[in-house]
């Protein structure tokens, strides 16, 4: 855990590094570009609160991708089941006239139930027909984006509005502001928390893990690893779906085209730099959200685009990722070296 | 007959990117490498395609920069997955990453423009008129007349079949994939070969970017690969690497590309037909399954 932590932020600064140099390439200064970043994500209220809304997608599908990962299911479905948990959280929010406090655990059913829909049909694919479903899943990625454009280009369509988008849901499902910070943060927290509960004291969690590391010792030691496969891909379909229905209740209030394109991937690089962990998640869910919202300030700041932040969020991924694996031989080396010590003396 | 013209052409240009880059993937593939990344490097192939046609104004240098590209990540991909040994998987995905980031950087950097680039100075890729058969009547017009890098990917397809069953290099690349140790042992570095292998799915997925952005249109646009890479290994996948077997997909997949053009005209909504290809993958998908159950 404090391996892990170390090479984390060794890591992140050695990209941060990297990425200071891309940035003295291009002419600009990094000092200034990197307080930019931080003054318009951390240091500044409106700030602070931006970067805690716009964590809630990144970590939601990074939870879902590393409770995947680490189970033994290569669901790279996040970025469709996204857009399915938001269509569904859209229809609930558009067509039933309910009060606050029913429509909202309604919406986020739904779009919990969109989630877990689309992984629930890759998962059937695979029990049924043993399809892979690392292809299944990414395939329906693309499925769910067209379909989601078809939706709202003709059945949902506002026609008012000059681009593909639905109507606004009904207020009722409108997740307020609390103090500068979108209510949609103390879902994804409150959803973190069990994700957390689930893998590290659960019965259920530990089956899964065992599973993703040795599905045959699973197996034999009497896991149910075709039960656990499927709850594991409709969890985490859930999770993802939440994220895409949280963005609509907390964001714009209505289906955009376009909608969850940039957090699409994130969450899968998330998990992958986190390996697989829930606070790890959690963790560099809020850095990623970070420089995304950070990116805005620079730009307006300086003159460097906001897409750096894409490349530099690449670099931290191949650094720490890279750094990883050599820093985890260098402590092997170093815990040798000490034995060896020990036993001469011995 | 001109319906069947335009069909034949436009799953051509359909399967001519995911063909290459899928010959590019089956390298890696017998080289024993899990290989995702043939999407991030065509989508920089593309980016650089229109880089060096709109600065160096010749297709050729545009082509040649495609490929430098490509290497770059592949480059990359050595440096992680074969030197340092990180997860293949997630080297890939990490590459996928960099390259959409990479490019929608040096987009608006070098461009100053958000979302597509396009601009009269981008030189394309001729089409060939193959010079005896052009003149036959039908087969003339069936056969000649399409764009450069059709061809290439054609010879490229016959070239991969040549060199990896008939060859010596051919033979260790394939037992650096079925036994890494025992080639190990017979005095060749396993590592070697699978570097060899990235470098030609380099060299073959700059051309599959080359083709998207000078071949078929004269743009680069955000992402503008769409997910053909991952359709590419797909497609190597489904077929267990066999070159001949990955042109036959490639073609399937073009021709059901093709057919979306067609469609577009239709009462279907193209958001419908702009889902077949990724649908005919996941039925390719279904019988490759269903066979591979039967026989176990």
């Amino acid at each position: 855990m404090r391996k892990q932590a170390l090479s984390g932020i060794l890591g992140v600064l050695a990209a941060l590094l990297i990425g200071a140099l891309v940035l003295l390439l291009q002419g600009f200064n990094p000092v200034v570009t990197y307080a930019a970043l931080l003054q318009y994500s951390l240091f500044s209220t409106s700030g602070f609160a931006a970067t805690l809304t716009r964590s809630v997608p990144l970590v939601l599908t990074g939870l879902s991708a590393s409770i995947a990962f680490a189970s033994g299911p290569a669901n790279l479905g996040q970025p469709g089941q996204l857009i399915m948990g938001a269509l569904g959280a859209t229809l609930v929010g558009l067509f039933v006239r309910l009060p606050t406090g029913l429509l909202v655990p309604l919406c986020i059913l739904a779009s919990l139930a969109g989630g877990a829909l689309w992984s629930g049909f890759a998962a059937l694919l695979k029990r049924v027909f043993a399809m892979d479903e690392f292809i299944v899943t990414l395939m329906l990625n693309f499925v769910a984006d067209y379909f989601a454009l078809w939706v709202i280009t003709y059945p949902l369509f506002d026609t008012s509005a000059s681009s593909p988008m639905t109507r606004p849901i009904s207020m009722a499902a409108w997740l307020p502001d609390v103090g500068g910070v979108n209510a949609s943060v103390l879902v994804m927290v409150l959803a973190t928390f069990i994700c957390w509960l689930l893998m590290s004291w659960g019965r259920s969690g530990y089956e899964w893990r065992m599973t993703g590391q040795n599905a045959l010792f699973a197996r034999i030691g009497g896991c149910k690893v075709d039960a656990n496969y499927v709850r594991v891909m409709l969890i985490t379909g859930a999770l993802a779906g939440l994220a895409g229905g949280l963005m609509i209740m907390g964001g714009p209030h209505r289906f955009v085209k376009g909608l969850g394109a940039n957090y699409a991937w994130d969450g899968i690089m998330i998990a992958v730099v986190a390996n697989n962990g829930i606070l790890a998640t959690f963790l560099y869910g809020l850095l990623f959200s970070m420089l995304q919202q950070g990116a805005i300030g620079m730009e307006l700041v300086t003159a460097v685009p906001s897409e750096f932040i894409d490349v530099l969020q690449a670099i931290i991924v191949l650094v720490v990722v890279a750094g990883r694996v050599s820093l985890n031989m260098v402590f092997d080396k170093l815990a040798t070296r000490r034995k060896l010590r020990e036993e001469s003396k011995e | 007959m001109n319906l069947f013209f335009g069909l034949v052409s436009a799953m051509l240009v359909g399967a001519t990117p995911i063909l290459l880059a899928a010959i590019g993937g089956t390298f890696t593939y017998y080289a024993g490498i899990f290989n995702i990344a043939m999407e991030g490097m065509m989508l920089v192939g593309a980016f650089c395609g229109v880089l060096g046609s709109f600065f160096l104004h010749s297709w050729l240098l545009g082509i040649c920069c495609a490929i430098a590209g490509a290497l770059v990540m592949a480059g990359i991909f050595v440096l992680f997955a074969v030197r340092l040994h990180t997860d293949e998987f997630l080297t890939g995905i990490a590459l996928n990453l960099f390259a959409v980031g990479l490019t929608t950087f040096l987009l608006r950097d070098i461009f100053h423009v958000k979302g597509a680039f396009t601009d009269a100075g981008i030189r394309a890729i001729p089409a060939l008129r193959l010079p005896l058969i052009d003149s036959i009547p039908i087969l003339g017009k069936l056969l000649s007349g399409y764009n450069l890098i059709v061809y290439v990917a054609i010879l490229g397809t016959g070239l991969a079949a040549f060199v990896i069953f008939r060859t010596r290099f051919g033979l260790r690349l394939r037992s650096a994939g079925y036994n890494a140790a025992c080639l190990n042992s017979s005095g060749v570095p396993a590592s070697t070969i699978r570097i060899c292998s990235l470098i030609i799915c380099g060299v073959y997925c700059g051309l599959a970017g080359a083709y998207l952005s000078l071949g078929s249109v004269r743009l680069f646009a955000e992402n503008m690969s769409a997910g053909r890479g991952w359709i590419s290994l797909a497609a190597v996948i489904l077929v267990s690497g066999n070159p001949w077997g990955i042109a036959i997909i490639s073609l399937l997949f073009g021709f059901f590309d093709g057919l979306t053009v067609f469609l577009q005209g239709s009462q279907i909504p193209t958001q419908f037909t702009a889902m077949i290809p990724y649908i005919a993958t996941l039925v390719s998908l279904y019988f490759y399954s269903i066979r591979k159950v039967r026989r176990s």
